[in-house]
Parts: C-alpha cells; structure tokens; sequence
C-alpha cells in the first residue's frame, strides 16, 4: 500500500531550494502526520471508550462479587467464585451445548439454501430483476419484526398456520411449545431471515467466475452438475469460507428472534449463551456471573472464528 | 449471461422451471411480510377466529398511533437513526480517508485495525455489563444520547472499512493535485475527496440508519423500557402481557417495517454493500 511513488505533478512553483534528503524531496511538507492521527482520533476513542473500557469492566466484574446497594455498584474482589458459579450453572452448559446446534443448523441450512438460491437466480432471466431486490427483504426488517411475522403464523391460537391446518382437516400443532420443534422453528426463522446475505455473498461471487472457463466446460461436453462441482464450486470457495465466518459470528450473536419467539423455552430448550447473560445480569442480578459468562463466550467466539480462519490460511498455502 | 450453448427444446423446458423456482422462492420470502400487513388491518376477533374473515378495519393503527408511549418510542428510534447516521459518516469516513490514504503512525493504526476487526466479532450482549456500568458513569444510562452513542459505535467499525476501500479506490492524484494547489489537508478532504465518495456515504448512511433502527438488545438492556425505549423495544413489550393483542402487534410491526423494505427497493444497491460488506475483511 506504498503507492507514494505516484508520479510527480509538474507545478509552476519553484521546487524548495534547501537540500533535502533524496527520498523526501519529492513528498511536499504536509506530510507531517497531523491529519491523519487527529482524522483517525475520533474512531479510536470511540473503540476505547464504548469496548476496551466496557470489556475492562466485564474483567474486572468478573472476578468481583458485585452487587447494587442504595443504586451504585458496590465491587468486592471474588477470585474465580464467579467462574466457579458458571461451571457449576446448568442452563449455562446448556445454552452454549444450544448456541452450538443453533450455529450449526443455522450455517449449514442457510448455507446450501443460499448456494442453491444463487445458482438459481443467476439462472434466471425475466425474474432476476425482481429476485435481486426482494431478496434482499427479510434481511433488513428487524429481528425484532422479523420474530412477530413468524409469530403471528407459528402461535397456537392466533397463528396461521395451524389455522391452515385447522381448515384442511389436519391436525394442529404446538410449534413452539414443544423442545425440538421449538429449536426447529427458531433456526427456520433465522435461515429465513439471513440467508439473504448468503446468497449475496454468492451471488457477487458468481458474477465473477470466468465466463469463457464455463464455455469451455460445457463446450467439452460436460454436464450442468459436472460443470457447477469441478467448476464453479471451486471458484465460489473463497465467497464461501467468507460467509461461514460471517454468518457463525452473526449465530453466536442471535439475541432478538430467540427473546421473542420462545423467551429461551420451553424449558431452556431454544437458550441461548445471550440469552443467559440478559437472564443472569438483569433478571437474577448475579453480575460477577453473567460477567464471567460474557467472558467465557468471548474467548470461545474467539477461538472458534481463528480455528476457521487458520484452517482457511492452511487451505490456500 | 445466458449462455445458449445447446438451445432446443430442453433449454426452454429448463428455463420454465428456473423461472417457476425463483417464483415460489419469492413468495416463501414475502409471505411471512404480507401476512403481517394483512392481519395489521383485521380485528382481532377476526384473527382467533378458525374461520377467514376478513372485515377491513383500521382500528389497530387508530390504536397503536394513538397510544402517546408508542408515537415517543418512534421519535425516540428516530433521533437515535440520525444520531448514529451522523457520527458514522464523520467519524467513518475520517477513519477510513486516514486509513487508506493519510497512513498516519503506526501507535494509532495498529489500535484502530484492531479495533475494527475485533469489534464486530464480539457478541455485543457480552458487553452489556461493562456498557451499563459505562453509561451509568456518563449520565445517559436510559437516554437517547445513550443509545446513539452506542449504536455509532456498533456501526463505527463497518462505515469505517466500508469508507477506507471507498477512498482507496479514489486517485491518489486527484489528492496530490488538490495539495499542490495549496489546500490544507482538511480542505482537500472535504472539498476534493468527500464529493467524490458519495457512493460510499450513501451506503453507509442508508446500512448504519437501518442497523439503527433495527437494534434491540441495547435499546432493550440500557434502557427502563416504556416512553424512554426505541421502537423494536415497543414492539416486543406489546407482546409481554398474558391478553395478546395480534392486530395492534401487526400493525406496529408493519409501521417498522414498511419504511425499511421501501428502503429495500429505493436503496437497493446501498443496501447489498452494506450486506456484503464482511466480505471486505473476509
């Protein structure tokens, strides 16, 4: 990113006639490095303030017995009790064991949905127009939305779903009452919420695979399938891999869906590791847990998306 | 890209069924949305009911928009979107301009990148112990400002990246050419480099304002609910008490959601930047 070597402009103005070191003389004064740290000042103290501090603060509450008394913070140092209450918490085992699966399912499932869809679109003449912009819809209503629209089909009472089952002759279900199901619909509705941006990520990519390879291919007689496995899944691969770290950071992060959807039930069935720090923090008001918990699913996030990202590194050396 | 290698009749049998799939693919997308804004203008006798009714009515809106907890929560959100809109295009774009361009020293890049990078991987529930002690500090636990500043900073990371590969993609003689004119570093930016970045402000301003108006779990954890929380907030306390009322929740999920998609369809390439933007650091 060296690029100071652009060409130098010929200006009317005498060139300075003090000595200057060769390199230099062709850098005019204002590179003085002035601008640039007060331009980038103001992003640095915002990731300062609004995360090392906050993070500081969950370090710090982690190993404090913290507590509210007459509305302020009292802090008391409390070695590892907090992470020892973590280990020990049940529903937080399981809320990770759950972020797991629902990571999991949520990447795979919108993972083929949205290669299929990409392969698909790009295939398609008269709908593309209209296929490019209403794609993109469910992924930008709020999660928050997003989780009502799929409420008012999945409810038991008011849904429209069972409603169609109702006036088919067919048996109605508890969609979200029960374990498995619960986890089913919540991960259905994710995959249909993001896999937009999978098959953005795909699309984009697609549009770049050389036309004149494919020509080629098909011209040697190879079938459609042939043509997609050895290659255009091949070229994708980067686009891929770039996804999966996006999406498996956006399932680590899922909050909003689950809040609604299921408040975490039936009986922890659809808890989520974010779900269980806002219960911890707000509802059980055990800060030093809910802090060591924050911590723990901080360095597991990080580890995992440094696993994908070394394994990728591995895979283009 | 049609590429009509063996065209004949099995072509056009294929292309029928391409054409068809993209259709039903469509209608999975927009059914959940049409079903809302459907319900939004029925009763909800007509909604429990196992039979189909549908008596048009208006009476969910009359009540959500005459609910004076509802209509602050939308200016609430309102302020908070041009809030973050704001300091995500100052701040976003001086980062990215000093990223790409100005290569200022290394003690204040290294940080910055580190920054951008790891932010947008940390799950930001984990931060909400620290942020609610941090707010709590500053005076605007539970305020807008509150919620701005920490909306700005969610988005800061992405508008910063996103504005960098704008500006790297610019001249660097068109710099140059403003310098030796004599301009001050600043007035080259904002007079020079800036005009020319449009595109990436535009991105940046219609992602960061949606992001904004979306978020919920701040606007949920940072703030005492009611009058003093954003929109998404709003929407999920109608569906706490036990007597759920489904038309005035459709009608307040689809006046959410309405501006946005229209977003969606006026703002569409904006939109697909800010979408794929991960794929910038990926």
């Amino acid at each position: 990113m060296t690029s100071t070597a652009a060409p130098p402009i010929p200006t009317a103005e005498p060139r300075p006639i003090a000595p200057e070191p060769a390199g230099r003389a062709r850098r005019p004064r204002r590179r003085s490095p002035g601008f640039g740290i007060l331009a980038l000042l103001p992003f640095v103290l915002f990731g300062l303030v609004f995360a090392v501090y906050p993070l500081a603060q969950v370090i710090r509450m982690a190993f404090s017995d913290v507590a509210i008394r007459g509305g302020v913070f009292q802090w008391d140092a409390a070695g590892l009790e907090n992470f020892a209450a973590v280990v020990e918490d049940p529903v937080a085992l399981r809320s990770i064991g759950n972020t797991v699966l629902f990571v999991v399912l949520t990447v795979v499932v919108s993972l083929f949905v949205g290669l299929a869809l990409a392969l698909l679109v790009d295939r398609a003449v008269a709908m593309l127009p209209l296929a490019r912009n209403v794609l993109i819809w469910p992924a930008v209503i709020a999660p928050v939305v997003v989780s009502l629209m799929w409420l008012l089909l999945l409810s038991p009472t008011a849904g429209g779903l069972n409603k169609l089952l109702l006036n088919l002759g067919l048996p109605t279900q508890g969609w979200l009452g029960d374990g498995p199901t619960a986890m089913a619909a919540v991960v259905i509705v994710d995959v249909w919420h993001w896999t937009p941006v999978v098959f953005l990520f795909l699309y984009t990519a697609l549009q770049g695979v050389d036309a004149s390879t494919l020509e080629a291919a098909r011209v040697d007689g190879a079938g459609e399938w042939r043509v997609i496995r050895h290659v255009v899944l091949p070229a994708l691969r980067p686009a891929v891999v770039a996804v999966v770290v996006v999406r498996v950071i956006m399932g680590v992060k899922a909050f909003d869906e689950m809040y609604l959807l299921t408040a975490g039930g039936p009986n922890f069935a659809t808890t989520l590791v974010t779900q269980h720090i806002k219960t911890l923090f707000f509802d059980h008001l055990a800060f030093g847990e809910a802090a060591a918990f924050s911590l723990l699913v901080v360095v597991l996030t990080a580890g995992v998306v440094g696993m994908i990202l070394f394994l990728r590194a591995k895979a283009n050396r | 890209m049609s590429t009509t290698t063996a065209a004949g009749p099995d072509v056009r049998r294929n292309r029928f069924w391409v054409e068809a799939t993209v259709v039903a693919v469509l209608v999975v997308a927009v059914v959940p949305i049409a079903w809302t804004l459907l319900l939004s203008f029925l009763p909800n006798r007509a909604i429990v009911s196992s039979q189909w009714q549908w008596p048009f009515w208006l009476g969910n809106y009359e009540r959500v928009l005459r609910d004076g907890v509802f209509v602050a929560q939308i200016a609430n959100s309102v302020a908070i979107v041009v809030g973050t809109v704001l300091i995500c295009l100052v701040v976003g774009s001086l980062a990215g301009y000093a990223i790409s361009r100005l290569r200022p020293p290394r003690w204040i890049v290294v940080p910055a990148l580190i920054i951008a990078g790891f932010v947008p991987l940390i799950p930001p529930m984990t931060l909400v112990p620290g942020l609610y002690v941090l707010l709590a500090q500053l005076g605007v636990l539970g305020s807008v400002w509150g919620l701005i500043l920490v909306n700005a900073f969610l988005q800061l990371p992405f508008a910063a990246l996103l504005m960098s590969s704008y500006f790297s993609a610019v001249p660097e003689e068109l710099r140059e050419a403003g310098l030796m004119d004599g301009a001050s570093e600043w007035r080259v930016f904002l007079h020079v480099m800036v005009p020319v970045v449009r595109p990436g402000l535009a991105a940046v301003g219609v992602f960061s304002g949606i992001m904004a108006w979306n978020e919920f779990q701040m606007g949920l954890t940072l703030t005492s609910g009611g009058a003093t929380a954003p929109v998404t907030v709003g929407i999920a306390g109608l569906l706490q008490p036990f007597a759920v009322t489904w038309g005035e929740l459709s009608a307040a999920g689809t006046l959410a959601a309405v501006p946005i998609i229209l977003m969606a369809v006026f703002a569409n390439r904006q939109i697909v930047a800010g979408l794929t933007s991960g794929a910038v650091k990926g």
